[in-house]
């Protein structure tokens, strides 16, 4: 099976849908890769190193849509590039699929099968190849460098001989994947962070990241479902706004990231809050894809309204070419993974992600795929794990039960006292004594030892040597078998005397600290 | 005189043996223990020896014939513990439990032959209870070390051995043992035969009792094969009327028990589970139970791993007996060493019942020379892993088993583990996708931020060490 590469024909894009590590992982599930010629050149990938890592340059543009069984991508083709692909091959890349329709219609006439990176349902097991988090991540990080770049001063606080310098204040809107990135990044610049989610479930990863975390005083959960937030009631925007408000004087740059799938995004920044910035601030709006987060953004354009930067950037990812081709290719690799080796390459339906990223299967539309099987999933995603019972702490002796033990032990001691063996119970009482003393000392070794604890006992139970000495007597011992037994005991115990110590003392040498 | 002296000597070697385990307690006091059990065993013997010596009633110690005996079992001692390889310490432990057995029983039959004149008295019905103890307690415990022993060097197939009917087989031994015991007990039979036939079958059962046992078990057998020896000690102590076996007996006994206890524990098991239930043969259900485990491992290449080692700020180490079988403790430290010449803050995680004997890994480790302040025990460390950057998990599998924890119907459910997978990223080394010693899948494998290096762990980590240079 080939697998090929073309070069994004969006002028803007810099990135290629595989970094050249990736190009292994392919080979080694049986693909045969080939790359357009200079495709990965923006990304600071030379035809070379793709070429090094076993795939095959190819420069002929008609050649690379139309020799093709597997066709690795970013952007959803053009119209152009929709005609010119193989009939019946596959197609991954992002589709779109909402916004794209004419598209659809001309792959399907040419029975394409569809995989959609951005309809890869947002499930724990597909985490490995959820693009739109990975873009996101990247997106998160280069708001924070696009923000660092139009702000006059440093994110961190300093005192210098030339005086003290004052952190930047930072606002997070929006604690997702491009959020959480970009709190993490911009905390390692030294920025004074804080976010606010309407999810309080992100509060303990804001936190991790070094983040502050804005709370309302007002009680309504927005989890929805797929790791997006849902709409919230009336009352929650309002104390939502009047907080971004009193933030807006406060803080030097706003991060936005609230979008909402397949919707215009929701309005969170007004025109007066921008007024009320301090001159020179920035604001980096996420969601200006789909139509930003602050009333002033202009999606894809940079502009400066009231002395406030407003960076409504719609291709962040694109801005990090070769780290954004990293990830995607990852994403990729793991995808293809799940559609098999190239021998027994299939689009198994049975299997819930790829049911969810196909878009069209040979050609006949199946998205959007039944609800069941994707939303149902990643509301409880760890269900199927049931926490372990208490009840199963075992681990201990059940024949030696407390009481059961103590009245039996009892019983015997008063039968003795009766009998009236009075060596006997002497010798008890030190059997009991020192297992006590044994079960004191011996809880306080430390585990690391306990290996030099067998050996010392093994040593010391060599004193069993008394018993052999004692029947070792008279003038000729081996002539009797008492003796001769004896002596074998004799001669055990030393093995075990000489040996346990020194063995021990071998292993306690070689304890040493660094 | 001489025998209040003797009394106060057993006292002094008593307090001594004591303080010896206690020494234990800490890395820094252990060696000054071993130095007092050392001075115990000394002054017990010379103690003993004035005892003889001086007593009136009995003909004196045959030095000519006692004398060979020792300087002999010395020397065997000094070069069995001298040669003796770290990876040999569990047959090592194995062998010196079977001798106490041994010496405990050949003790009851000298002393046995000592009181026997044709026959005995009525009123020594406690001293030949004591004996049959004795006898019972020793020859288990030397029939079964033997056996243990036989296993952990390969000798014997660490297979369980499950005989079908074998419960039956060790009540029918144990009616026989009891038996020819009370018929010792009563007067007018030939009582070396029966001794003989009593001691034979005690041996046999020793046998049973450790061949129906697992390979990974063998922590638990070792220990309480320890434990035994220390009640066959004790047992002759009460035989001879001897204090001082007693308390030792005692000591070792006590010391063993724990020992059993704790493994047990760390591995969820009741300690009847363990010896008269091999794996997946009390559940029922087929071994494999324990859930499906969803999504695809990921390989990785030690070029890679050496990669993210450079990268970590935090690494953690998790040792099992695969490292021990592939002697890898060595590179693993040389890695340790370059890794922390780099500033890289490495660990280690110790499982309990990781290796075939308690402790088993951390002398490993101490013999490779890796300081023992960087090995931790699981329960100390299991908190800290979420802030680990690379955990290796170097031929270890049940004991970084989330299926413990996470699902009820495991076999394996409710055993402590390590929480490897809470490391933010883990590379475990394995020879294949077998599974463990439980026979159950391991879903760590096949966690997102798992990644598999296949191969023998000391060349995959050989071929780590040189990229890390």
């Amino acid at each position: 099976m080939i697998i090929c590469i073309p070069e994004e024909s969006e002028p803007s894009e810099k990135r290629i849908a595989i970094s050249p590590e990736n190009v292994a992982a392919f080979a080694k599930l049986g693909y045969a890769v080939r790359v357009e010629a200079g495709a990965g050149e923006s990304a600071n990938f030379p035809d070379s190193i793709y070429e090094s890592a076993g795939a095959t340059i190819v420069s002929d543009r008609e050649e690379i849509w139309s020799q093709t069984d597997l066709l690795l991508k970013i952007d959803p083709p053009t119209m152009e590039e929709a005609t010119m692909i193989r009939e019946g091959a596959t197609l991954i890349s992002f589709a779109y699929p909402a916004r794209n329709e004419d598209l659809l219609k001309v792959l399907g006439e040419r029975k394409i099968n569809f995989l959609g990176m951005d309809c890869v349902p947002r499930i724990s097991r597909a985490q490995s190849m959820d693009a739109l988090s990975s873009m996101a991540n990247v997106a998160g990080y280069r708001a924070v460098v696009e923000a660092a770049h139009q702000f006059g001063r440093f994110f961190t606080g300093q005192i210098t001989a030339a005086g003290k310098v004052p952190p930047a204040k930072i606002l997070v809107i929006g604690a997702g994947v491009a959020g959480l990135a970009a709190i993490g990044a911009a905390r390692n610049m030294g920025a004074v962070v804080r976010a606010f989610d309407t999810r309080p479930a992100v509060k303990d990863e804001v936190k991790s990241l070094g983040g502050e975390f804005l709370e309302l005083d007002f009680e309504e959960d927005g989890a929805g479902s797929g790791g997006y937030a849902k709409v919230m009631s009336k009352e929650f925007i309002e104390a939502e706004m009047k907080l971004f408000a009193e933030q807006a004087e406060d803080v030097d740059v706003i991060i936005t990231t609230a979008m909402i799938p397949g919707k215009k995004s929701p309005v969170l920044i007004t025109e007066d809050m921008v007024k009320s910035m301090k001159s020179g601030s920035v604001i980096v709006d996420l969601a200006a894809e789909g139509g930003g987060n602050c009333e002033l953004t202009e999606p894809g354009e940079s502009k400066v309204v009231h002395g406030v930067n407003i960076l409504g950037y719609t291709d962040l990812p694109s801005r990090l070419p070769t780290q954004s081709s990293r990830l995607y290719g990852n994403n990729l690799v793991k995808l293809v993974n799940l559609l098999g080796k190239a021998d027994e390459f299939s689009i198994n339906q049975e299997d819930d992600v790829i049911r969810g990223a196909l878009v069209l299967d040979e050609g006949i539309l199946s998205w959007p795929p039944p609800k069941v099987e994707v939303s149902q999933q990643p509301t409880d995603p760890k269900k199927e794990s049931q926490p372990v019972s208490e009840e199963k702490e075992a681990g201990g002796f059940s024949i030696f039960s407390p009481g059961l033990m103590l009245a039996l032990l009892s019983a015997l001691l008063l039968t003795l006292g009766w009998k009236g063996d009075n060596e006997f119970l002497d010798q008890l009482t030190v059997l009991v004594l020192s297992c006590f003393v044994g079960y004191m000392v011996v809880w306080n070794v430390t585990p690391a030892l306990h290996t030099p604890l067998m050996s010392v006992t093994n040593a010391i139970s060599g004193i069993i040597i008394i018993g052999g000495l004692v029947f070792s007597t008279g003038p000729e011992p081996w002539a009797d078998p008492k003796g001769i037994l004896a002596g074998v005991a004799i001669l055990f115990a030393t093995i075990n005397i000489f040996g346990g110590f020194f063995v021990s003392h071998r292993m306690l040498r070689m304890f040493r600290k660094k | 005189m001489t025998s209040g002296l003797v009394s106060a000597a057993y006292l002094i070697a008593g307090i001594l043996f004591t303080l010896s385990i206690s020494g234990l307690s800490k890395q820094e006091s252990s060696k000054r223990g071993n130095f007092y059990g050392m001075l115990g065993m000394l002054i017990a013997i010379i103690a003993v020896f004035l005892q003889i010596q001086t007593s009136s009633d009995s003909p004196n110690l045959n030095i000519g014939y006692i004398a060979p005996l020792i300087i002999c079992g010395s020397v065997i001692g000094l070069y069995f513990a001298s040669s003796v390889a770290m990876t040999g310490m569990p047959s090592m432990v194995a062998i010196f439990n079977s001798l106490v057995g041994a010496s405990a029983t050949l003790v009851s039959f000298s002393s046995f032959f000592h009181n026997y004149q044709g026959t005995f008295g009525e009123n020594d019905i406690i001293h030949k209870i004591e004996i049959l103890l004795g006898i019972f307690i020793g020859s288990v415990t030397f029939s079964g070390s033997i056996i243990a022993f036989g296993k952990l060097r390969g000798s014997i197939s660490g297979e369980p051995l499950l005989l079908p009917g074998r419960h039956l087989l060790n009540l029918a031994l144990l009616i026989a043992i009891a038996f020819l015991g009370f018929i010792f007990l009563s007067n007018g039979f030939d009582e070396v035969q029966v001794l003989v036939l009593f001691t034979g079958l005690s041996l046999v059962i020793g046998i049973f009792l450790v061949l129906a046992i697992g390979g990974a078990d063998m922590p638990v057998v070792v220990s309480l094969l320890n434990c035994y020896s220390g009640w066959a000690s004790a047992a002759a102590g009460f035989m001879l009327k001897n204090d001082l076996l007693i308390i030792t007996g005692a000591l070792v006994g006590s010391s063993g028990a724990i020992l059993t206890y704790i493994m047990c524990k760390a591995m969820n098991r009741k300690l009847s589970n363990v010896v008269f239930g091999g794996f997946g043969n009390s559940s029922g259900s087929s071994p494999s139970g324990g859930g499906e485990v969803v999504g695809t491992i990921t390989e990785i290449t030690a070029e890679e791993v050496a990669e993210d080692l450079k990268e970590a700020k935090e690494v953690m180490i998790v040792p099992g007996y695969g490292m021990a079988v592939a002697q890898a403790q060595h590179i693993i430290k040389d890695i340790t060493e370059t890794l922390r010449a780099k500033e890289v803050n490495v660990r280690f995680a110790i499982h309990p019942v990781a290796g075939r004997l308690p402790g088993h890994m951390n002398v490993l480790l101490a013999d490779a020379n890796v300081p023992y302040d960087i090995v931790f025990e699981m329960d100390e460390i299991n908190d800290e892993l979420p802030e680990v950057d690379v955990l290796l998990v170097v031929g270890a599998n049940d004991i970084v088993n989330p299926s413990a924890l996470e699902d009820s119907s495991s076999p394996i459910a409710g055993m402590p583990v390590i929480k490897a997978w809470n490391a933010r990223s883990v590379v475990a080394l394995k020879r294949s996708m077998a599974s463990g010693y439980s026979g159950v899948e391991n879903p760590l494998y096949f966690k997102d931020n798992t990644d598999m290096l296949f191969g023998d762990a000391k060349d995959t980590l050989s071929a780590v060490f040189a990229k890390l240079g």
